[in-house]
């Protein structure tokens, strides 16, 4: 058995006397796609902020490639090679997409003016095109203000921002929401390529059907713990929606 | 054709254009203001407001808004004057003396901008009610250690740097001008600018990019106090004393100089151009009035008129954009 890229364990997150999370354990290996699904207050946001380290769990571990870890931050998680992209607010609407694909980690001009923290914006723009045609994504011009486009194209450079930068694992928080069947399509082949490339990856949504094509594996949470944890292969869209809302039990 | 309709979107085009419009009508209407003494008296007048509207673009593009700018100049003028009598007394040299003065202003006005950023960041008060509770307790404290009255009898050389020797501008404008400068740069061509813009415009997004927003805010705030400081000092170079009332209404001064300059008040968007425009329109305006013979209490409505105005143009570039 080989050591899993990303790892948590019996992990449990207490707000106050409410058990948001329950010795949840989780293993993702490189080039897996997990779903995560559940029903709305079974835990996903919980988990998802847990595991990009925007929350501390109250109790539990985290292995990253077998070494135990811990998130003080999402900044954290993000130097470790852990991206995620959250629900409907991934990008600065104001910026343009190159600053949006590179906020937090700006290319800086060389010499002194790079030490003040002067930007090398050329460069940038023109990185930015590459590093999203790499992932699959062709975006007009990268100068522009993410306001102008659709919001198809949006949440593609949201994702594509995220595949480009994740180094192991990439989270994805209900990413086809709110987005046509071709759009959501092409957002699934991004996550497909991104599988190729030998990332983990997370997947969270409520669209059943896309967590039946694009995962190798589902994990089910229903109140806070893990009720299912099985090959996609071995789900169909009835017994998923029953395992979500308790009407066929597993263990 | 348009080349000119894309310019008329431009809204550093339009500002320009308002600008040039009002010397027309100014002197048009009276010659004596298209002179250097009169430009000069603008010039003079221009400095203090933009250092506080410069500080007030950053903290409004982050999505805040700073309204305790005008009691932070008052303070720090005052806490600046009480020091530099004190070395007068003692007969010590009159530059070093307007040095300190200068340092203790900008020591104020940083402490303020902690206050404000501990307020918003600690106490989590949103940064209007925050900086709405130091602007009472700034301009209370103005009056409490003064009694009321102007602290004079300070350095006499500061009098000497408020005669204009560059065409309209005078040695400490021009500091303001190269201050403003480097801030423009740093808004619009660093990563201190480029992560104001991103918490401005989602400041969920912003955190999600491993920003330290709550960081970068302080940093905002302490910069905002800090100019305001400094522009308390120059009141005091200008007057000759620190007065309880220097800066009173400031806030609204250099609010209205970034509203009028198109940043929006939601944050995410606006230029530092636009805020030395607005804050020269304000202070051509005020001017003007008063040589074409307006009763000067017009002043105010002129202004509310020219900011209904430029939030107007403002939606209507947002309309015609959809």
């Amino acid at each position: 058995m080989t050591i899993p890229l990303y790892e948590v364990r019996n992990i449990s997150k207490k707000y106050g006397s409410v058990v948001a999370l329950d010795n949840v354990s989780l293993q993702i290996h490189a080039g897996e796609v997990i779903g995560l699904v559940g029903d709305n207050g079974a835990g996903k946001s919980t988990l998802v902020k847990a595991l990009s380290g925007a929350h501390q769990p109250t109790s539990g571990e985290m292995y990253l490639e077998g070494e135990l870890r811990s998130w003080k931050s999402p900044h954290d998680a993000l130097e470790a090679g852990i991206e995620t992209l959250y629900q409907d607010s991934g990008l600065a609407p104001d910026l343009s997409v190159s600053a949006n694909v590179f906020l937090g980690r700006e290319i800086t001009s060389p010499g002194i003016l790079g030490k003040m923290g002067f930007l090398a914006q050329k460069k940038m723009d023109h990185q930015a095109h590459a590093d999203l045609e790499a992932v699959g994504i062709a975006v007009p011009a990268s100068n522009r203000s993410v306001s102008q486009l659709s919001g198809g194209q949006r949440q593609a450079v949201a994702i594509g921002r995220a595949v480009a930068w994740a180094s192991k694992v990439i989270i994805l928080d209900e990413p086809t929401n709110h987005l046509g069947a071709r759009q959501a399509g092409e957002v699934l082949q991004i996550i497909k390529r991104a599988k190729q490339r030998g990332l983990g990856v997370i997947f969270i949504s409520h669209t059943l059907p896309h967590v039946l094509e694009v995962t190798d594996r589902i994990v089910v949470l229903r109140l806070g713990k893990v009720v299912a944890d099985a090959p996609t292969s071995t789900f169909d869209a009835e017994k998923l929606l029953g395992t979500i809302t308790g009407l066929i039990e597993t263990a | 054709m348009k080349e000119v309709r894309e310019l008329f979107k431009n809204q550093q085009f339009i500002l320009v254009l308002v600008l040039a419009a009002m010397i027309a009508f100014f002197t048009f209407k009276n010659p004596i203001f298209f002179t250097n003494d009169v430009f000069a008296n603008i010039v003079s007048d221009w400095a203090p407001v933009v250092l506080m509207a410069v500080g007030q673009t950053y903290v409004i593009i982050s999505g805040g808004i700073d309204l305790s700018v005008g009691s932070t100049v008052g303070l720090s003028g005052i806490a600046a004057a009480f020091a530099m009598r004190a070395m007068t007394q003692h007969s010590v040299n009159q530059d070093l003396t307007l040095a300190v003065g200068t340092l203790i202003a900008l020591a104020v006005g940083i402490a303020i901008g902690l206050v404000n950023a501990f307020l918003i960041n600690k106490a989590r008060i949103v940064p209007f009610v925050a900086t709405l509770a130091t602007l009472g307790a700034a301009r209370g404290l103005c009056i409490v250690t003064t009694g009321g009255g102007p602290v004079g009898e300070g350095p006499q050389k500061g009098f000497k740097y408020s005669v204009a020797w560059l065409g309209p501008f005078n040695t400490p404008a021009l500091m303001v001008v190269v201050i403003v400068i480097v801030a423009g740069l740093f808004m619009h061509k660093a990563k201190f600018g480029r992560y104001n813009y991103a918490i401005g415009s989602n400041t969920f997004a912003a955190r999600g990019a491993g920003i330290n927003v709550k960081r970068h805010l302080t940093k905002v705030y302490v910069l905002s106090g800090a100019l305001s400081g400094l522009a308390g000092m120059y009141f005091y170079i200008r007057l000759g004393s620190g007065s309880p009332s220097s800066g009173a209404s400031g806030e609204l001064m250099a609010i209205a100089a970034v509203v009028i300059g198109g940043t929006s008040l939601a944050g995410g968007t606006g230029r530092m151009s636009g805020t030395v425009i607005g804050a020269l329109i304000l202070t051509t305006v005020t001017s003007g009035l008063i040589i074409i013979g307006v009763a000067p209490n017009w002043k105010d409505v002129v202004v509310a008129v020219l900011i209904a105005g430029a939030v107007f143009t403002q939606g209507l570039r947002t309309w015609t954009k959809d």
